[in-house]
């Protein structure tokens, strides 16, 4: 069960939620939200395939567990700096609905 | 731990994170969406811990389900939107193109770890813990944190450029400037003012 195989049909599960998330939903802050689920779900696939190369992987014991540590930081980045246009947008149009932003249309 | 302990939480874990990612991306209201993505961040750093990566597991703790989330919160109680400024979710149609796009997604990605010749190989030798047997510090702050500053040095230290960047930007863009907010009256009460 606490196979390499399972972590990763667990991973594409998480994944597809998130794509879900991303697709379906027109709240801003929860299209955010399914994407830190997106970035999750590849964590988990990072970090068990880190594990099963543990000792034979090119780029030492822990290569995947400090690939995992950059993606949390770009997350917390992201977060941020998504956060902050969330900001913007909500004192400009006073509406977090992603299909009322469409000014850009032709 | 005995493996039996470690399948029953890998299981306990991963049912967890699916219950809670799909009540994620189906709560109307964002504040519960929050809640359950806390859940689901947690149950990601049991498995991280379960897979040996102890110190990243709580860092997957400090970081996500403590600061983003809080972050996320913030904002939530921040923006205050009420019943009337959330609209209604798309349709049945976009629902089903939403599902639609996401099964597929799913299916190929199963077609390709069902039909890898290289993830077979590595699960006939047995399950995660007994797959490579690494010495017993491994994930530990010690460990992790050497290999981190002996191979990955340039890295890390990007990432700090990387953390910069985000700051700045950040405050820049939640900065409210007089010259560019075109109504004065959005102005909200109680909403920080920062003038430049």
């Amino acid at each position: 069960m606490f196979s390499l195989a399972t972590l990763l049909y667990l991973s594409a599960l998480l994944f597809s939620i998130g794509t879900y998330g991303v697709l379906a939903r027109r709240n801003i802050l929860v299209v955010l939200m399914s994407l830190e689920l997106m970035l999750n779900a590849v964590n988990i696939a990072i970090v068990s395939f880190g594990r099963a190369h543990a000792l034979t992987a090119f780029s030492g014991e822990h290569g995947g567990q400090i690939f995992t540590l950059m993606v949390l930081a770009v997350a917390a980045a992201e977060a941020a700096i998504g956060l902050s246009l969330l900001l913007v947008i909500w004192r400009r149009w006073k509406s977090i609905d992603l299909r009322q932003l469409c000014q850009l249309n032709g | 731990m005995s493996p039996v302990m470690e399948h029953l939480f890998f299981g306990l874990a991963a049912v967890v994170a699916t219950v809670s990612s799909l009540l994620v991306v189906t709560r109307r209201n964002p504040i519960y969406s929050a809640l359950f993505l806390i859940v689901m961040l947690s149950a990601v750093a049991v498995i991280f811990m379960l897979l040996d990566a102890v110190f990243l597991g709580f860092m997957q703790l400090l970081v996500y389900a403590g600061a983003i989330m809080v972050l996320y919160l913030f904002v939530i109680m921040l923006i205050n939107p009420r019943d009337g400024d959330l609209s209604d979710e798309g349709g049945a149609p976009e629902r089903a193109f939403a599902a639609g796009v996401a099964l597929l997604i799913f299916s190929l990605l199963s077609f390709a770890i069902s039909h890898s010749q290289q993830v077979e190989k590595l699960d006939s030798a047995g399950s995660i813990p007994a797959l490579a047997a690494v010495p017993d510090s491994h994930g530990s702050v010690a460990s992790f944190g050497l290999e981190l500053f002996h191979n990955h040095l340039l890295v890390f230290e990007l990432t700090s450029v990387l953390i910069l960047v985000g700051i700045i930007g950040a405050v820049h863009l939640a900065m409210r400037r007089r010259s560019t907010s075109r109504s004065p009256s959005t102005v909200g009460d109680g909403q920080v003012t920062v003038d430049v």
